[in-house]
């Protein structure tokens, strides 16, 4: 009899949380969790180029040299390079878009993602802003974009006037993946690795619930400005949505196949600015100078008082060393 | 709220079925005077854990244990992870040496970082069988961890950074199978004991960012006090 009123007092307290419940939400609906894609809120500024609808927006004279902000990730936004629209200012036109399956843009199934596609998407971006063939074209990639922008001067070395690499993990899988062993240790008993890994067992998704997906890598999202982080970043810094098939696609063809944006970089004539941050102790002018030494033509430059996310923290200290090299080439 | 109903039935099962916990237990030491049983355990389980068990051995024709468990990542934030089992674990059958045991639990869990806090009411059924002598014990597991229903409450960042992110109670949420093997040594009402194996979603396609788990654990086993 006592065991009975026990299960009857849990079932009470339990109806009377659940029951309690006004609405419960589904986590594969768009807007839920994450905010919607281009494809699902029309009032989001966006274009539709080489079979994809992006999330972007240009801010200047169409007619000024254009610079094309590539994000980080794969798969983050551009939400926190914003500032690179400044850049207007000095009589630049800005180009953002969220790359392929990134961001606000539509998402697409995993498998169907490969580089060739990323940088078809770069040439169409680039082809649906131009105004003139004349109009000189600048590529500006911070991180995961600053490898993207590489891989393009790479394929394509007379396509564009000048970049500016904002501290690209590497050009070669090899390269990364030091990179990533010395910027995102897994230290076991550390608060921030664990805050990444157990959030796998409240929800799980297929390989294109994006919703859920995205949800779960933005909340991993938080390790990466953990107190005393390697890359030295000052704090969170803002985002719309994270694209986790992106993400998780690139890294298995980084992994299974492997890859090298170096085969063809001697061949870029164009001065290039490399830039590495002061706080980042993953980085530092030795991996700097390493990556820098594939091209033939290439400044480095180091941005003082910040880390990895310089753009968003440390603005001024980085459109210092851009706008004489933008201007340089114009 | 529309799926209560199958929230209770799973609640119920897990606490009237009276089945399991993550505590190994041999059972061809469990002596019937051997009421009570004490766990530790480390090891990794979705993130490197410690963690408490408690579990009492009821006067039943099959062996059976009624246990709660509590575990907690590592970390500089010790109560903002969590997660609790409440359940027991039956054995159903024993054949000589072998024994068969069937396990189930009603799981709470939460999780906190600078975007989100969770809570999450989920079920672990999970059977074991393998081979039980009075030293040593070497054992297979296969399970399913479903994690029914989460209420998700955001931050002021996380709801700076999307406005229209919704807090409140979230369903379906999935679940992931764990599969793997468990091997112990046991003395004097002891049991030492180490667990490993594998998970995978429940869609068959996709793992956790780290598909392992692995635990080092001791149980000890109490006489009734007179």
């Amino acid at each position: 009899m006592k065991k009975e009123i026990i299960y009857l007092a849990v079932l009470l307290f339990l109806a009377a949380i659940f029951g309690s419940c006004k609405k419960e939400f589904d986590p594969k609906e768009e807007g839920a969790l994450v905010p919607k894609t281009v494809d699902f809120d029309a009032a989001l500024p966006s274009i539709s180029v080489n079979g994809a609808k992006l999330h972007s927006e240009a801010f200047g004279n169409p007619v000024d040299p254009m610079v094309v902000f590539l994000h980080g990730g794969p798969g983050s936004d551009y939400r926190g390079g914003l500032n690179v629209k400044n850049l207007v200012n000095n009589h630049y036109y800005v180009v953002f878009y969220d790359q392929r399956g990134s961001g606000l843009s539509e998402r697409h199934p995993k498998n169907s993602l490969t580089l060739q596609l990323m940088l078809d998407d770069l040439s169409a971006v680039i082809q649906h802003y131009r105004s003139s063939p004349l109009q000189k074209v600048f590529l500006f990639g911070h991180s995961w974009g600053a490898m993207l922008a590489t891989a393009y001067l790479d394929k394509y070395p007379n396509a564009v006037n000048g970049a500016v690499l904002a501290e690209p993990g590497g050009f070669t899988d090899e390269q990364v993946t030091e990179y990533m062993e010395k910027s995102r240790k897994i230290k076991l008993f550390d608060e921030a690795t664990n805050d990444v890994f157990y959030p796998d067992q409240f929800f799980t998704g297929r390989a294109n619930d994006h919703a859920i997906l995205d949800y779960k890598l933005a909340l991993s999202s938080a390790n990466s400005f953990a107190t005393n982080n390697e890359e030295g970043i000052e704090g969170p810094s803002p985002f719309w949505r994270y694209g986790a098939a992106i993400n998780k696609r690139f890294s298995e063809i980084a992994k299974n196949e492997g890859f090298d944006f170096t085969t063809n970089l001697q061949h870029y004539p164009t001065k290039v600015l490399f830039l590495y941050s002061t706080n980042n102790r993953a980085y530092g002018q030795p991996h700097a100078n390493k990556l820098a030494s594939a091209f033939s033509n290439v400044q480095v430059a180091e941005v003082k008082d910040t880390g990895h996310e310089m753009i968003y923290f440390r603005w001024n200290n980085v459109y210092a060393l851009v706008l004489p090299y933008l201007d340089s080439l114009r | 709220m529309k799926q209560l109903p199958f929230l209770i039935l799973a609640t119920v099962l897990a606490l009237w079925i009276q089945p399991s916990f993550a505590q190994n237990i041999n059972w061809k030491t469990l002596q019937p005077s051997q009421k009570h049983i004490v766990n530790l355990n480390v090891g990794f389980d979705n993130a490197s854990v410690i963690g408490v068990g408690y579990g009492y051995h009821l006067d039943t024709k099959m062996p059976l244990v009624l246990n709660i468990e509590y575990s907690m990542p590592f970390g500089d934030n010790r109560f903002d992870d969590l997660k609790t089992k409440i359940g027991g674990q039956l054995s159903v059958i024993q054949a000589g040496n072998f024994f068969t045991t069937l396990k189930a639990y009603g799981v709470i869990r939460r999780y906190e970082n600078d975007l989100t806090r969770m809570v999450n009411f989920g079920s672990e059924f999970s059977a074991t069988a393998g081979v039980y002598k009075q030293k040593w014990f070497v054992a297979g597991e296969f399970g399913f961890d479903k994690a029914i229903t989460t209420n998700l409450k955001h931050s002021e960042l996380m709801k700076e950074y999307n406005p229209g992110v919704q807090s409140g109670w979230y369903l379906p949420n999935g679940g992931n199978f764990i599969y793997g093997l468990q091997a112990g040594f046991s003395f004097k009402g002891n049991d030492l004991y180490a667990k490993i194996g594998k998970t995978k979603a429940q869609d068959l396609e996709t793992s956790s960012m780290i598909p392992w788990y692995f635990q080092l654990g001791w149980s000890m086993k109490l006489m009734k006090s007179k």
